[in-house]
């Protein structure tokens, strides 16, 4: 089972007058089958926080332990922009990533581009693809690696609403199938609402302000009644914390 | 009784679609250069204007060693001079393109590096070719070293900024992104930064080779007894129109020939990846477009190029 762990995690850029906090001591824990959506407003420190669990930044002080089983886990990243290779075709942009290489890999990645429905794609190029696909190649990618946590940073941000939709209920079945621990990092509230067991609110300034359990049943329609309750009363929430700017 | 005449859409007609086409434009040129070429041969009263066929017949004669020229006091032909360029300029280039490799590479990761040498490629940049020439002559003589460091001094600046652009311009979120999948650095020299490069080291190629060829032949003018610039010059020397436009053209139609079938095929099999081709990157590339502000103007496209990911304010420095 895969656990993530954060304790007293805090991240300072600059000195003296520039200082800027992005992460003020935030500790949770994630553990197993699990979705988590990370939600606030642009400066809390979201993608500060991705970037250290990815080993881009390392933190100021505190301490993220990242395991599986007790052993250290190996983790998937889907990033905000799909952050493809253009000189290479889309199956070997699954394989860049790979450990191993063998004719089992090449048909892993292949399962993993058929489950984002892009299996007759491997030989185009990332220009040749819409921004959706690439986006889909992107999530392919990091599922292709088997991890066993997977990280993503607002990764259909830069989509329109309807691919957005669709790509979001392609990533809830490949979450439902695989049993991943998914950390997944939006702006976007409905989203959160529509895919985490769990949401984690974040304010200005780095504080992790709440912790919010969504307990409804999975797919979840966001025109279905209760999904729209839920949603706005995590909107209501944000309200109280005032994280919204009026 | 009235009768309503209908007119069919007006379909264009084979030579209509034939006289219109670009293909027809672009033959249009050459003829209405004959054309001007004609015009102004009959009327100034000129001795030593040649006619577009006397140009021709001097090339064709040049070409099949029937005009029984000989170049200095050796017999030496087309061919020869055309070789001494050639051999002149192949060293001059790989010199260029080694030394502007390293010193653009240089300057593209160390600031240092970039402090200590910028002011010296400007100054390199600005210096036209000519002062290149006369200076080489008096310093050097009228031997091959000259020549060959008027083409290395004419397309070093050119291959130091575009490498250096190129190692600043590297895309760090395909970086991050190799390191967050804990990618070997070797794999990723290989597959991410090199393949970033390649479009910079291109035009660094292209601008090396045409501008170096330019820088070539005017030292050869002033400071050399053969080659293509040298030739030209004797025939300037003679007096012979016919024999200065038809070395330029030898000249023009070898660099053409020199892009067509090496630049771009090799460039077409480096960027088989890219969508579709940018009409202004091949502008950049063609031998025409090939100047100061051509130059200048890549720069500032590369600028805009850069995808700026749109990052949160705490990450901007880490």
């Amino acid at each position: 089972m895969a656990e993530i762990k954060i304790e007293n995690l805090h991240k300072e850029f600059g000195i003296g007058e520039d200082r800027v906090v992005a992460l003020e001591n935030v500790s949770f824990g994630i553990q197993g089958h699990i979705f988590v959506s990370i939600v606030g407003p642009s400066g809390c420190g979201k993608s500060t926080l991705l970037n250290i669990l990815s080993g881009i930044e390392t933190p100021s002080s505190g301490s993220v332990t990242i395991t599986q089983d007790n052993h250290e886990a190996e983790p998937g990243y889907v990033f905000q922009a799909a952050r493809l290779l253009p000189w290479r075709t889309v199956m070997d942009n699954l394989l860049f990533v790979q450990k191993d290489h063998n004719e089992e890999t090449r048909e892993r990645c292949q399962r993993y581009l058929e489950m984002v429905q892009l299996g007759d794609k491997g030989d185009k190029y990332p220009g040749e693809l819409s921004g959706g696909m690439q986006q889909r190649v992107g999530i392919a990618r990091a599922f292709s690696i088997e991890p066993d946590v997977l990280f993503m940073d607002e990764p259909f941000s830069h989509l329109d609403a309807i691919t957005a939709r669709s790509l979001r209920r392609e990533l809830h079945e490949m979450w439902r199938q695989t049993r991943k621990t998914v950390l997944f990092v939006t702006h976007d509230v409905g989203e959160a609402v529509e895919l985490s067991n769990r949401i984690l609110v974040f304010a200005k300034g780095g504080r992790l302000e709440d912790d919010l359990q969504i307990d409804l049943p999975f797919p979840r329609d966001p025109s279905n009644e209760e999904v729209a309750v839920a949603k706005a009363q995590v909107l209501r929430k944000f309200e109280e914390l005032d994280l919204i700017a009026t | 009784m009235t009768t309503l005449v209908t007119k069919a859409p007006v379909s264009e007609t084979g030579w209509r679609r034939v006289l219109g086409s670009p293909k027809t434009a672009r033959l249009l040129f050459p003829v209405a250069v004959l054309a001007v070429w004609y015009f102004i041969y009959y009327t100034i009263d000129s001795r030593i204007f040649p006619t577009p066929q006397d140009v021709l017949g001097f090339m064709w004669e040049e070409v099949t060693l029937t005009s029984g020229v000989r170049y200095s006091s050796v017999a030496e032909n087309l061919y020869v001079q055309f070789g001494v360029s050639l051999m002149r300029l192949t060293i001059g280039f790989v010199v260029a393109m080694i030394l502007g490799t390293i010193i653009g590479l240089a300057m593209g990761i160390s600031k240092r590096a970039d402090a200590f040498f910028h002011d010296w490629v400007m100054a390199v940049l600005a210096m036209p070719a000519l002062v290149w020439a006369l200076f080489l002559g008096l310093a050097l003589g009228f031997g091959d070293l000259g020549p060959i460091i008027a083409v290395i001094a004419a397309g070093l600046p050119f291959v130091i900024i575009n490498v250096r652009e190129g190692v600043r311009n590297t895309p760090r979120e395909l970086f991050d992104m190799a390191r967050a999948f804990d990618v070997p650095q070797n794999k990723i020299t290989r597959h991410v930064l090199l393949p970033s490069l390649m479009p910079f080291f291109f035009a660094a190629l292209r601008y090396a080779y045409a501008i170096g060829w330019k820088g070539l032949v005017i030292t050869e003018v002033f400071a050399s007894d053969r080659g293509m610039g040298w030739t030209i010059k004797f025939w300037y020397d003679a007096h012979r129109a016919k024999g200065v436009i038809g070395y330029a053209l030898f000249f023009i139609i070898f660099a053409m020939a020199l892009e067509k079938l090496v630049f771009d095929p090799l460039a077409e099999k480096a960027f088989r990846w890219r969508p579709q081709v940018d009409a202004l990157e091949m502008a950049e590339g063609d031998f025409g477009a090939v100047t100061q502000e051509g130059f200048l103007l890549q720069e500032s496209q590369v600028e805009e190029a850069v995808p700026i990911e749109s990052m949160e304010v705490e990450s901007k420095d880490g």
